[in-house]
């Protein structure tokens, strides 16, 4: 029963990541990867995703804080991440690492710095969400380990 | 050291799709294929590692993992045929992902699909010039991926049927059969295999000129249609008529001992489609006036198709025979340079950075492109396939003990330590008919003249050497080394005229290093992409010393020879396409150009007009030289085309011969890895000039972006010599 909760709970959380835009096929893709023989398939993807993420934005604003900026490396980075977006199907950062890469292209420092605030709010906005997404499939492993004890 | 393997007969018969000697054994297909194909994934986005992994392994592949391009290499290199399929990413911190697909074309001759983030269409296009067999644009689908196994099936129908083709031509043409038969997968991609099998000479079976195939059936003495050999067919034909020529009267008419009404049938097959392919791509050439009149038309499209045999056991060229060839190459209109369509597989390979498949393309794999210079050669042509008539008596002989056959680029692989370059004999079929000559360099034939004393050396590379092949004009001394370097050595066929010198060094080059030239020093160190040099070739002035220091990235050195003045020279190197720089063009007064791409190389002719063509892995050029000549050559693949353009506007290039003997005919070679291929296609306006492509050293640069495949305008003339070049067309495709 709990079990059962709490998967309509995760269910509900996943669609509403769909409909806001924060998630798109790709991660469905990812979820069809998930059965039985690779239960923690997507928590994998989602925890290395975010780890990854992470260290890329740090690097990302200490590049950003020079006093002049090397945009190729920065560059770099924002297609490693957008990369990585794209192929976790987290479609909001994907699309803000898109649009920093133009002011990338543009030497727009300004624009950069702007487009650098945008990935971290969605990065973090995403992070939330998948952290509560991680505990509500533990708690349903949990359940369900349980069940078949 | 070209290893020689037989396969018996039997196993052809068992694999349909791998039939054929080769001297790379490839198992056949399991059973249950795609199931079980090895997969090799490299990406430094571990995420997308992870994914890709789990999504491959859902298609029941055996996925092995690499987040680093230098351990992908190790690995494939530690594992030779472990390994169906690359998927690597193109951006990567440590190895340009282009580059690293060439190598893996060059060394191992696998097919490997380029993935990224970025959708651009030039970095698409990019990739496919390396020699990308395909390319995916992340985030990847599982439904993309459950379709990678028809790249390695085609891949290998392609390699059979290339080695098919390298062996006698009836066995090829009952494989074919047999393949078409077991084809169940119903790809088209057997259409494409003859074509690009047409294109790119992949003699990996052809190791050292032995022709180890193995017919499905029975073992037949392969039928090495030598110079002297061909231009007796074409005689034949000719004197039949193109539309009348039958096997058995050819057969007659040849009158040669031993020779069957097969070897004839199967020889005539390929003339014909050979001559048909040319006559599409020149519209306004009258390709039967040229056959009639020259019958280099003919023959130029002979040569592309034709897969050269090694060079006769001499290869050398006698003095006296590189004089009257030159002569023949000033003197007389060109005939058609026809450059073999070779599929560069090699070069491509090379993206040829280091060890293996230039970018390009590449590949830089070589397809052993056969580059034929058809120059108005006197008939005779002694053994060496070189098809560079008016060498009178046989060639000399290289001092290197081995030849590597350009083809072979993709199948040098199967020799990790080259020690010397090998020369390929091929054979060259020479375009003779009255005008002109074709000189078919293969890639891997070296003609050196005599005293030429070559020294190849390669040492513990594992990288493919590809030589093409090189007409050295007597007292040409050519020394190649390349030492260490893991990636192929190809070099394109240097003509030089007496007196040129030519050493190249290529040491510790993770890439390819291409170099065309003749009379050019070549000095590559410790570098990690692609030198190309481009060859130029220089009448009588050697020079041209390239120098790539430990670059990581391609280097291409333009050579300019300067040759009165009308030596414009370009470097081209599109093998690595982000890497590549266009060498310096020298131009002198008189406009000789040479562009040497990669793969090209130029025959300097002692007469200014000589004019290499120059193939170039990814963008051949061929300037013309001063007879108007152009050969721009481009392939993918080292193929480099030869022309040679005399003064008198000889073409180099194997143009079908107008009647002037001003033809360029460039066979389109296609790179598979290199860079793409580009072919073009210089139809003979019937005037003596015949253009390949013009460029202007310092044009050229510009105008051949990496990645670019522009043709040049169509003949435009040589400014620099203020000479109108007539130029045919050049087709050139960017496009792969």
């Amino acid at each position: 029963m709990a079990a059962t909760a709490l998967k309509e709970q995760l269910n509900g959380l996943v669609n509403s990541m769909f409909a806001e835009g924060l998630l798109d096929e790709q991660f469905q893709q990812l979820q069809m990867l998930q059965d039985g023989s690779n239960p923690g398939f997507v928590a994998e993807v989602v925890t290395l995703f975010c780890e990854d993420s992470e260290r890329i934005l740090a690097d990302l604003t200490k590049l950003m804080d020079q006093a002049v900026v090397d945009y190729s490396k920065v560059d770099a980075y924002v297609h490693q991440l957008k990369g990585s977006s794209s192929s976790v199907g987290t479609q909001n950062v994907k699309l803000a690492c898109i649009q920093f890469r133009q002011f990338c292209e543009e030497n727009n420092q300004e624009g950069c710095m702007r487009a650098l605030n945008v990935v971290k709010h969605e990065y973090y906005h995403l992070r939330s969400k998948f952290e509560t997404m991680l505990q509500l499939e533990n708690r349903i492993q949990a359940y369900e380990t349980k069940q078949q004890n | 050291m070209a290893k020689v393997q037989q396969m018996p007969p039997s196993s052809v018969d068992t694999s349909s799709i791998y039939g054929g000697s080769s001297a790379k054994v490839r198992e056949p297909i399991p059973k249950d294929f795609p199931v079980g194909m090895r997969v090799l994934v490299v990406d430094d986005d571990t995420i997308c590692l992870r994914i890709l992994e789990r999504m491959l392994l859902e298609c029941r592949y055996n996925v092995t993992t690499c987040n680093m391009a230098a351990s992908a290499l190790s690995i494939l290199r530690e594992s030779k045929g472990g390994f169906d399929v690359v998927i690597s990413d193109v951006h990567m911190p440590d190895v340009d992902g282009l580059q690293l697909l060439e190598l893996i074309g060059l060394e191992m001759d696998l097919p490997v699909i380029m993935m990224s983030a970025d959708k651009r269409t030039s970095i698409v296009m990019q990739g496919i010039r390396h020699g990308a067999c395909d390319y995916l644009i992340k985030p990847v689908r599982i439904e993309e991926l459950k379709n990678i196994w028809q790249h390695v099936v085609r891949k290998k129908w392609q390699d059979n049927r290339e080695a098919e083709h390298s062996d006698s031509f009836e066995d090829s043409d009952r494989r074919a059969t047999n393949d078409a038969e077991n084809n169940s997968s119903g790809n088209d991609a057997t259409d494409n295999a003859i074509k690009s099998q047409k294109k790119r000479r992949d003699s990996k079976e052809d190791d050292e000129g032995e022709l180890d195939n193995s017919d499905s059936s029975s073992k037949k003495p392969r039928v090495v249609w030598s110079v002297e050999l061909h231009q007796q067919f074409v005689n034949a034909v000719y004197q039949l008529g193109i539309n009348k020529a039958v096997p058995k009267r050819i057969l007659d008419l040849m009158n040669v001992p031993g020779l069957t009404r097969e070897n004839v049938a199967s020889h005539l097959q390929k003339f014909r489609l050979y001559l048909k392919r040319l006559s599409v791509d020149q519209h306004h050439t009258g390709l039967p006036n040229s056959l009639s009149g020259v019958g280099s038309n003919a023959k130029v499209p002979f040569l592309g198709s034709l897969d050269f045999q090694p060079l006769t056991a001499t290869g050398q060229i006698p003095p006296q025979t590189l004089a009257s060839w030159q002569e023949e190459l000033l003197g007389r209109p060109f005939g058609s340079f026809a450059m073999p369509a070779m599929d560069q597989p090699l070069l491509q390979q090379a993206s040829m950075q280091g060890a293996k498949s230039v970018p390009v393309e590449h590949g830089i794999a070589f397809g052993q492109p056969l580059m034929k210079c058809p120059a108005t050669m006197p008939t005779e042509f002694s053994q060496s396939n070189v098809a560079v008539r008016g060498l009178s008596s046989g060639f000399p002989t290289w001092s290197s003990s081995k030849v590597i056959s350009a083809s072979n680029l993709g199948g040098l692989s199967n020799d990790s330590n080259l020690q010397v370059p090998v020369l390929q004999q091929q054979q060259l079929h020479p375009v003779l008919s009255e005008s002109h000559h074709a000189i078919n360099v293969q890639p891997s034939c070296l003609v050196l003249p005599s005293q030429a004393s070559n020294n190849f050396q390669e040492r513990e590379n594992p990288v493919l050497a590809n030589q093409n092949s090189v007409v050295l004009p007597t007292q040409s001394s050519m020394s190649f080394q390349s030492g260490n370097n893991p990636t192929p050595m190809n070099q394109n066929s240097i003509i030089v005229p007496a007196r040129s010198s030519t050493s190249m060094q290529a040491d510790n080059n993770l890439g390819l290093t291409n170099q065309n030239s003749s009379l050019t020093s070549f000095q590559g160190g410790n570098n990690l992409g692609l030198i190309n040099r481009n060859s130029i070739t220089l009448p009588s002035q050697p020079l041209t010393s390239f120098q790539a220091g430990s670059s990581p990235a391609p280097i291409s050195h333009s050579s300019s020879l300067k040759k009165s003045s009308r030596i414009v020279d370009y470097n081209l190197l599109s093998s690595n396409s982000s890497n590549v720089q266009l060498g310096e063009a020298q131009v002198s007064d008189e406009v000789f150009k040479n562009f040497t791409v990669l793969n090209s190389y130029s025959i300097p002719k002692s007469i200014s007009s000589s004019v290499s063509s120059c193939t170039n892995v990814s963008m051949g050029w061929w300037a013309q030289t001063l007879g108007g000549n152009i050969g721009p050559v481009n392939q993918s693949c080292l193929m480099p085309s030869l022309s040679n353009i005399q003064g008198a506007g000889a073409m180099s290039q194997a143009l079908p011969d107008q009647g002037q003997g001003k033809n360029l005919d460039l066979a389109n070679l296609s790179n598979i890895r290199c860079g793409g291929t580009l072919s073009q296609i210089l139809p003979d306006q019937g005037q003596g000039r015949s253009l390949g492509f013009i460029g202007k050293g310092t044009r050229i640069p510009s105008r051949f972006a990496v990645g670019d495949i522009e043709s040049p305008t169509n003949g435009s003339s040589l400014n620099d010599n203020g000479e109108i070049l007539n130029r045919g067309h050049l087709g050139f495709n960017g496009d792969v």
